[in-house]
């Protein structure tokens, strides 16, 4: 299916205009970038920066990207969209000042808030250069997820719609999309943040390629994507041929109880890396699926980023060395109505599951499984004066150790970057509740040579009642470790009733809390690295010192004993 | 004879200006930084500069003492005592990894380790209701373990203090009384503002640096006292403005980015002197450049600031002036990747062991060497002419860069110089163009004022990338941060959260919270400057009703909801785009900026005409726009009356800097005998 037309070889470009085209273009989507975030108005864009700003050449191929913005989007959302958009207008039919939109499940295949916005960058003689294309998560949408079974309950599709003819908005479509959202004022604000960023980016874009002239452009955006790829193609080559596997499971897809097998296999041969997902399970009943370019194709290529090309600039030629072996019906390639609200669930699992197969391959990159699940939190109700309330407070938890060092955290999961909590001063002013104590979770991190990264304790005392809604994933295949590390332990959150009876819960819907109630939630640790009996007995006793673990873990996991504090071995 | 004095202390030089208000005489000068005792390095610049500190009524003084405190983590042992259950509030952060695909990410650990952080039972509520009481019996006991792990400051942070601060206040003054010798700072000396995690982080670093600090202000003031100095000391603050020394010694933190702020102020100072409105100032050093935009007379000053960067470093909630730096300095090393592409910086030789042309052991080319490649810089006049540079040995290094890229010989050399120098232009364009579009105003619209070693250098290039019609060069450009902290006003910035719809209630409560503010900032500046002369701007944070993030309106002087509705919509309007006028508005915080003026230098009489540092003549120089070396004619910048004209291409040589106008281009020497190029197509 990522079929993608290799250019022709590049004519000979004199090096240095081919940097400064290069850093040219990355720095234009960067003012982008910082343009977005000026401008948008809902916290998914500033502060959890869940968008990312691409360039594509004239066939949709991704050239240059942001270099922050969220990691799935990083692995090509933007190219997707634009390829569907050129099958169905061509070339021609794409007029300077067009601009459309596709957040649809058949060509995304994630959910549908997630929606790419592009537009054409012609020269003024008229000649298609490429595009300048932003994915933005849309605050809503319509729909009813995470309860949808399948897409049509998750809200509006566009597919390759256009918004925008020659310079002049099709008021037909806003209006569609206005009166199609629970949230019309957010909605616009933040769409006319991503057009602004579309039409100021293409320009930029047209200044650059005149400056240079159109044909040395051309030649230095196809000189980019070949650079790419022979760049992470001499990465894979240092790394030993062999067939790589791992097993793991998710808890259950929401709806039922059964775990969901997620067997990943890896192929490093000559320059080439494959990613064979055949060992997935089936698409699922409850919404934690997503499409094959959304699902499978964009986990495969956010580990290939984390494991060989961390500091390469993404663009498609990168991602040619990638191979992708992935049969339809899969949960990340269903079919395009299967439910997808969730759609970004299984992801930390399936990251960490393609890094962990590598374990033996490149012992100095991989690390110990991290935390792994997105532990929604929400608290939501109705306040004694009358008012509803709704607090989203998704957990942190540890990452995994590595060769070098300790793991580190708490940070949100793989599949999150650049991502900050939301302080607990700001949540006690708006919401009914007091945060009793907010802490490092002890003995948490899985133990080893070097230990894992803490999760946290936080626990909420219940000033009104309310419900809650959970989704701690990861809870009976905890973190693993790796090269004789430990596994951590996982997340959990415990409610104790004001009456002292004590419940554990993890993945809940409308689950009821009483006024006075305490609940904790807890997150994971990260696994630990290397055999615990080869920790520095300084480490240990700094953690001792510190509390990170207790005397009684110590012991266990590390043989050592302590006397007065003092750990010996 | 009396003068005031300003003193920068940099990286490698320490820099000296004095200025005589009777006689209208400037006096610059400089000698290497003293690292084992930087009071040292100011008195070796008086004693080189002919003067003594008895003849000095003020002294401004900036440091990098702190932002290097914390970048090398030499910094006290301190203590943070927390409301029960917070300690790790410092080390958990905001959770985030702002860069998304390092598998190894690691933030820089807490400034107070966890063994070092305590906690104590009291709590306040939101709305600033005691919980729980303070309990002071614990903190009696805490003092002890504090003692006896010989803990040289504490940092106080209690959870709600900016709704109130009672219990922070209460703690902090009983750990004073319990701990003579300690240093001892709490939150909400610093700010009032809320989130736990930047107030407890900024504290930290208050406390972090504060013994060091005062120790330092002490045996400076100390010492300039027994050399017979009878002035006042202020210190460069972070926001712009001058400190008083007990204001610095409380808060140590406001000193963050005391050192480069100077030239900040020096552009705000000669841009409003001169007429220009809009101006971005340009600050080309060693390791970095640095831009910062003044619009209408203002620097814009951001409320969060990240030490060590956002990358890996800790936020400070204090007034910094919004600086963006990218890692283009005279110092960036080019080099080549494993795919010979070709990269500048960030990495930097800095000034030891330099770039390869200073012969002081440097291999890798910077960007510096390729200027000097290029002609752009005299080898034998540089610092005037202090020190001779290596031509060749500076051309062989960028043929080692050179010819993997395919340019052979010392032609392809030259091509590689101009490459490093272009890329160098992008990156340092980008800078610029981010600090413009952050504040949605187009750079177009600015006049650049380029200072620093290599700011006038690179000027005229940047401004053609930019469409930046007219630079301006400033007298000494390369003393020019000393310059600025001679035209420094007091300054004092105090925030407030303020919550709650904007109507006649609300905007009543902002004035009353405004009017003693002032009254507060007033009594302030009194008796530490002992000004009278005081103005005051007033600012406050609001946002759409159900809205995340705010934006800073001007509101002095505004007293009626429409007019305050008014100036919100204009402001949002020229941010966003567009502004809704049905929906409610509402206030997040109140900010006032109180000011002193202290009496300026005459800027027409600060270029020094005695400095002799060109012989003139005609050099090949390399110009990118047109591919080529052609000769340039080299002028003696302060040889050139005001009022001269002159087309490029051409040279203008001083002391610590060059000038470089090129072949489209024009200039003309300004009334405060500012260098003004004009940028032809």
């Amino acid at each position: 299916m990522n079929q993608l037309a290799k250019p022709q070889l590049a004519d000979k470009l004199d090096p240095i205009t081919l940097e400064v085209i290069r850093h040219g273009l990355i720095s234009i989507s960067n003012q982008i970038d910082a343009n977005i975030t000026r401008t948008a108005f809902s916290p998914y864009i500033y502060e959890y920066k869940d968008f990312a700003v691409g360039i594509t050449d004239a066939d949709g191929q991704l050239v240059a990207q942001c270099t922050g913005g969220m990691p799935p989007f990083v692995a090509d959302s933007v190219g997707t969209a634009v390829r569907d958009g050129l099958k169905t207008y061509g070339k021609d039919r794409f007029f300077h000042g067009d601009v459309a939109v596709c957040n649809h499940a058949a060509v995304q295949g994630q959910h549908l808030n997630n929606t790419v916005m592009y537009t054409p960058i012609r020269t003024p003689e008229g000649e298609l250069i490429g595009f300048f294309a932003i994915n933005v998560h849309w605050i809503d949408i319509g729909g009813s997820a995470p309860r949808s079974t399948d897409i049509f309950m998750e809200g509006l599709q566009l597919r390759s719609v256009k918004i925008w003819s020659k310079g002049e908005p099709i008021e037909e479509v806003m209006r569609i999309i206005e009166t199609n959202t629970r949230m019309p004022i957010e909605l616009l604000g933040d769409i006319s943040a991503q057009l602004a960023g579309c039409l100021l980016g293409r320009d930029q874009v047209v200044q650059l390629a005149e400056k240079y002239g159109v044909p040395t452009f051309r030649t230095a955006m196809a000189t980019m994507l070949d650079q790419a790829e022979a760049a992470a193609r001499a990465r894979i080559l240092a790394l030993p041929d062999g067939t790589y596997e791992h097993e793991t499971f998710l808890d259950n897809d929401g709806e039922g109880d059964t775990p969901i097998p997620v067997r990943v296999k890896v192929v490093i041969a000559g320059d080439e890396m494959t990613v064979d997902y055949s060992g997935l399970a089936e698409q699922a009943k409850g919404c934690v699926n997503s499409g094959y370019f959304g699902g499978g194709l964009t986990t495969a290529r956010v580990a290939f980023k984390y494991l060989v090309a961390a500091d390469e600039p993404a663009n498609e030629g990168l991602f040619r060395p990638l191979k992708l072996i992935l049969p339809p019906g899969k949960i990340l390639s269903a079919e395009d109505t299967a439910p997808m609200g969730n759609y970004s669930m299984p992801f930390p699992t399936v990251i960490d599951a393609v890094i962990k197969t590598l374990e033996k391959a490149i012992p100095e990159r991989v690390t110990g499984g991290h935390f792994g699940t997105h532990s929604g939190f929400r608290l939501y109700g109705r306040r004694p004066d009358g008012r509803n309330f709704d607090g989203h407070d998704s957990g942190h938890g540890g990452w995994g150790a590595c060769a070098t060092h300790d793991g580190a955290g708490p940070f949100r999961t793989m599949a999150h970057g650049d991502t900050r909590l939301i302080p607990i001063e700001l949540q006690e002013s708006l919401l009914p509740y007091r945060v009793e104590s907010f802490s490092l979770r002890a003995d948490s991190a899985g133990a080893g040579k070097f230990r894992g990264g803490l999760g946290f304790r936080k626990v909420y005392k219940m000033i009104a009642g309310c419900f809650m809604q959970t989704n701690l994933d990861r809870t009976k295949f905890p973190p693993w470790g790796a090269q004789g590390g430990k596994e951590a332990q996982s997340g959990r959150v415990v409610v104790e009733r004001a009456t002292g009876e004590t419940q554990i819960v993890c993945k809940a819907k409308g689950f009821k809390i009483e006024a006075g109630d305490r609940v904790t939630l807890e997150t994971g640790g990260g696994g630990g690295y290397g055999p615990p009996a080869e920790r520095d007995l300084a480490a240990i006793q700094r953690d001792l010192d510190r509390g990170y673990i207790s005397a009684d873990a110590a012991t266990r996991d590390y043989g050592v004993t302590i006397d007065k504090g003092v750990a010996r071995r | 004879m009396s003068y005031v004095v300003a003193v920068d202390i940099g990286g490698t030089f320490t820099d000296l200006v004095a200025y005589d208000h009777e006689a209208g005489k400037v006096t610059y000068t400089k000698s290497p930084t003293t690292y084992d005792d930087f009071v040292k390095g100011i008195l070796d610049c008086f004693d080189k500069a002919k003067l003594t500190p008895e003849q000095a009524t003020f002294l401004n003084h900036g440091t990098t003492l702190v932002i290097n405190a914390y970048i090398q983590r030499k910094g006290a042992k301190a203590a943070l005592v927390t409301t029960q259950g917070f300690r790790d509030v410092l080390e958990i952060a905001r959770g985030n990894r702002p860069d998304p695909f390092d598998l190894h990410y690691q933030r820089d650990e807490p400034l107070i380790p966890r063994e070092r952080r305590f906690e104590v039972a009291e709590r306040m509520d939101s709305q600033g209701n005691t919980v729980t009481p303070l309990d002071i019996k614990a903190l009696d006991a805490l003092a002890e373990t504090i003692k006896r792990e010989k803990v040289e400051s504490v940092a106080v942070f209690f959870m709600n203090s900016y709704a109130n601060p009672a219990h922070e206040e209460q703690a902090a003054a009983r750990l004073k009384e319990l701990l003579p010798g300690v240093y001892v700072t709490h939150s909400t000396e610093l700010t009032r503002e809320w989130y736990e995690y930047e107030r407890t982080s900024t504290v930290a670093a208050n406390a972090y640096v504060g013994p060091q600090v005062n120790s330092y202000i002490r045996s400076l003031d100390a010492d300039l006292r027994g050399k017979g100095f009878e002035g006042s000391l202020f210190m460069m603050g972070s926001n712009g403005g001058l400190l008083s020394v007990d204001r610095t010694c409380r808060t140590p933190v406001a000193l963050v980015e005391s050192g480069p702020i100077g030239g900040c102020i020096g552009a705000g100072a000669y841009g409003e002197a001169l007429g220009f409105k809009n101006i971005i100032a340009f600050d080309m050093g060693g390791t970095t450049a640095k831009c910062a935009l003044v619009e209408n007379g203002r620097f814009s000053v951001d409320s969060v600031y990240y030490a060590n960067g956002y990358v890996k470093g800790f936020p400070i909630k204090s007034p910094v002036i919004d600086i963006v730096e990218v890692g283009a300095g005279g110092g960036s090393i080019a080099w080549l990747d494993s795919q010979s592409r070709l990269h500048v910086g960030p990495q930097s030789a800095g000034s030891t062991p330099g770039p390869v042309c200073y012969r002081r052991g440097g291999t890798e080319p910077t960007i510096t060497d390729a200027n000097l490649v290029l002609g752009r810089l005299n080898p034998a006049k540089f610092l005037g002419g202090e020190l001779s540079l290596d031509t060749e040995g500076a051309l062989n290094a960028i043929r080692k860069i050179a010819e993997p890229l395919g340019y052979a010989g010392v032609d392809g050399a030259t091509r590689a110089a101009d490459g490093i120098l272009a890329i160098s232009t992008v990156i340092m364009a980008g800078a610029i163009r981010q600090v413009s579009v952050q504040h949605g105003l187009d750079p177009r619209d600015f006049v650049l004022f380029a200072y620093g070693g290599g700011g006038p250098l690179h000027s005229a290039a940047l401004a053609h990338e930019l469409s930046i019609p007219t630079v301006v060069i400033p007298p000494a450009p390369g003393n020019f941060s000393a310059v600025g902290m001679l035209l420094a006003d007091a300054r004092l910035d105090l925030a407030k959260t303020f919550t709650g719809l904007m109507d006649g209630d609300s905007v009543g409560s902002a004035e009353k919270i405004f009017a003693e503010m002032e009254k507060e900032a007033a009594a302030a500046l009194g008796r530490e400057f002992g000004a009278t002369d005081i103005f005051f701007e007033r600012f406050a944070e609001m946002r759409y009703v159900g809205q995340r993030h705010n934006i800073k309106v001007p509101v002095s002087g505004l007293s009626s909801v429409a007019e305050v509705r008014a100036g919100f919509e204009r402001d949002y309007k020229r941010r966003y785009g567009h502004a809704d006028a049905k929906a409610g508005a509402e206030f997040q915080a109140l900010h006032l900026s109180a000011f002193a003026r202290q009496r300026r230098p005459d800027l027409a009489k600060l270029p020094d005409v005695s400095a002799g540092a060109s012989a003139g003549g005609e050099r090949q120089v390399w110009f990118s726009s047109i591919g080529k070396m052609v000769s340039a004619k080299v002028f003696d910048r302060y040889a050139l009356p005001i009022g001269f004209k002159g087309e490029g291409p051409a040279v203008l040589e001083e002391y610590g800097s060059t000038t470089i106008v090129g072949p489209t281009d024009s200039f003309e020497i300004g009334p405060l005998k500012e260098i003004r190029i004009f940028c032809g197509k």
